[in-house]
């Protein structure tokens, strides 16, 4: 039985071991998790950039950029009536000092509007040193959160340098990482102290055999419960609630202007059109996606209304872009590592002229179909694409946006 | 059986009796501790969850109404058994003192060490005056009816006035973002919460509008009487599970 135990403990600990050994930081935090088509059709981020990427404790950093609201929201997914712009870190380890959505600076949780275009920026300051793996996102109410961008944040320098002070309306200047914690822990020893202090008046004497036993004999009730009991008691009845009311009420003449936790929705009405603005129309006929290939064929109508020729220079998807290799130079992404650099090829590489209609396919090819798990698509509920097709103006490089929509069609072979 | 027993013939454990009847005080009190701030403590958390956990939900309307609600159940279930069994007016503050205690670890490793928010942001509410006065009615009136009414009445209607002030001071007003925000808002805003976005708030939602602004008194009137009923009805699920068989064969 002895060596029975002993092997089991041996080869529990090996066990153990095996998973201390293999001890690593966690790389993601479910950003593939959302379904694809919530990732491809709600939230189009593009243009997202990080002022640095290296910096100290209480040094600022921001992140602004840009995101379309798909037309074609999923019908799944309820209307993004409550939405709130948020950055994913493991805990607090940068705080967000500010925030702005269209120039205009807002607290709360936001209303968007299907179709509209914001630009956004917000700024962070570090608070623990560390390297961090950070999204900026929006959480979406009874939907998820759709993740933009990550990168990696790296803050150096010591935490005992993080300091947080803010001005209240009374002029006074706080220190947030520590305001009122020793009021607070002043009022819970308090309490303790006297609740500890009632507890041990009874835990001093035999408890509960002893009590049982006197109980159930009947007539010592005078012994359980002492008069002396019944006075302390009749103190603390009459004691504890005067004392909370005075107290209470000397908070209030301290804090007179304290005010209720705010709880509005900020309304921030969208920018004019930046996508789907009008001068070059894109129409998506068909798409379909090749499995094997890991690629995605579109089928569109381009419309340039422009006075320019365009051409076709990237598809973005859930921060997927896919580049037309030939117009590289043209591309005003963002820093992100998932770009596939040749991932999208014409049908048709000629500019299509001012004026000129042209029904095309586009394809865009890569691995990262399958690696961001956008091609699990063809298994959901509701199948249908959406993207960006971002056009540049072949003589002024002016760039076009298209958000794009289809059902996708599987072809397994 | 020692059930019954006529005071007459009563005698008092003395000797080594006494010691064992002490040892097996301690060994209950103990177990009692652990237990209490194990369960009541989960019991908390996922019934009152955020609206303790934050500073930034605790408003005037849902925290005052929710906290002594739930706060209430587990010293109804052990008064209904310590009093009646064995004439110890301690049940609540025994209950909530565990549940500090609990809720203390807590935010010191879980939020503040492991998951790095400043301790003054999850500071916890404290029901202990209530506790106190619901164990002291009790003992003086030995009546359930009085206990539910009085004092669980004075449980929820204590929470609010005793715990002003602790968080008072985080609904001094800050200018910020072009707007008015409390304190306890902008700790919302600037300590990063990823999962727990600014809409998931709980609070300021209802239409207690119709005495102006006394949002706070109104809540704790409504928790007041909720409270008497969930003090009845948690009095008589200790008394349901408790049990004196094994005291009976001493």
């Amino acid at each position: 039985m002895k060596q029975l135990l002993i092997k089991c403990m041996a080869s529990l600990g090996f066990i153990l071991s095996l998973y201390t050994l293999n001890i690593a930081t966690v790389m993601a935090h479910g950003e593939k998790a959302l379904e694809p088509f919530i990732r491809m059709r709600t939230i189009q981020w593009y243009d997202v950039q990080w002022d640095k990427q290296k910096f100290n404790v209480n040094e600022e950093v921001s992140v602004s950029g840009k995101f379309h609201v798909a037309e074609d929201w999923p019908v799944s997914v309820p209307k993004p009536e409550a939405a709130f712009l948020n950055i994913s870190t493991p805990g607090p380890v940068l705080i967000r000092t500010e925030r702005y959505l269209n120039g205009k600076p807002f607290m709360n949780s936001v209303a968007l509007q299907p179709g509209g275009d914001y630009n956004f920026k917000i700024v962070l300051k570090g608070r623990l040193p560390g390297r961090y793996h950070i999204h900026p996102f929006f959480n979406l109410k009874d939907a998820g959160q759709v993740m933009g961008p990550g990168v990696w944040l790296e803050i150096t320098g010591s935490p005992s340098d993080f300091s947080n002070k803010v001005k209240t309306i009374n002029g006074e200047v706080i220190d947030m990482e520590t305001y009122g914690l020793g009021n607070g822990i002043f009022w819970h020893l308090f309490w303790g102290l006297l609740a500890t202090a009632w507890l041990l008046w009874w835990l001093r004497r035999p408890l509960f055999i002893p009590r049982y036993r006197m109980l159930q004999a009947g007539g010592l009730e005078d012994e359980l419960v002492t008069p002396n009991d019944r006075l302390i008691a009749k103190a603390m009845l009459v004691g504890v609630p005067l004392l909370v009311l005075a107290v209470n009420a000397m908070t209030i003449s301290e804090y007179p202007n304290a005010i209720p936790l705010q709880a509005s929705l900020d309304q921030i009405l969208p920018l004019s059109a930046q996508v789907n603005a009008g001068v070059v129309d894109v129409e998506t006929l068909k798409a379909e996606y090749r499995i094997p290939e890991r690629s995605m064929e579109f089928t569109v109508k381009v419309n340039n209304r422009s006075e320019n020729p365009v051409q076709i220079g990237e598809f973005s998807t859930a921060n997927v872009h896919f580049l037309n290799k030939d117009l590289q130079a043209a591309y005003q992404g963002d820093s992100t590592s998932m770009t596939a650099f040749e991932g999208l090829s014409l049908e048709n590489p000629a500019p299509i002229q001012p004026g000129e209609q042209r029904t095309m396919t586009i394809t865009a090819r890569d691995g990262f179909w399958e690696s961001e798990k956008l091609n699990g698509l063809i298994r959901d509920a509701d199948s249908r694409i959406g993207g960006l097709l971002f056009l540049y103006d072949s003589v002024t490089a002016a760039r076009y946006i298209s958000s794009i929509t289809a059902a996708v069609i599987p072809k397994f072979n | 059986m020692s059930v019954n027993i006529s005071n007459r013939s009563f005698r008092p454990y003395t000797g080594e009796k006494a010691r064992i009847t002490r040892a097996y005080d301690y060994l209950i009190l103990v177990l009692a501790l652990f237990l209490f701030i194990g369960s009541f403590h989960l019991h908390f958390a996922l019934t009152v969850g955020d609206w303790d956990f934050w500073v930034d939900w605790k408003d005037r309307q849902w925290w005052p109404l929710v906290t002594p609600l739930m706060g209430i159940t587990f010293p109804a279930a052990v008064q209904s058994v310590m009093w009646t069994k064995f004439r110890l007016p301690m049940g609540a503050t025994l209950c909530v003192a565990a549940l500090l205690i609990g809720t203390w670890i807590t935010r010191i490793f879980a939020y503040h060490y492991w998951n790095y928010f400043p301790i003054n942001m999850v500071l916890p509410a404290t029901m202990l005056p209530g506790a106190l006065v619901l164990d002291a009615i009790l003992m003086l009136s030995n009546s359930l009816t009085v206990t539910a009414v009085l004092g669980g009445a004075s449980f929820a209607l204590l929470f609010y006035p005793s715990n002003w002030p602790l968080f008072g001071m985080f609904h001094v007003p800050v200018e910020y973002g072009n707007g008015q925000l409390t304190v306890a808002d902008l700790f919302g805003f600037e300590y990063i919460r990823t999962g727990m976005p600014e809409y998931l708030r709980i609070i300021e939602r209802g239409t207690l509008r119709t005495y102006g602004q006394y949002a706070a008194p109104l809540a704790a009137f409504c928790s007041a009487l909720l409270c008497i009923l969930m003090y009845t009805l948690w009095w008589f699920i200790g008394k349901w599970f408790a049990t004196v068989r094994y005291l009976n064969k001493i």
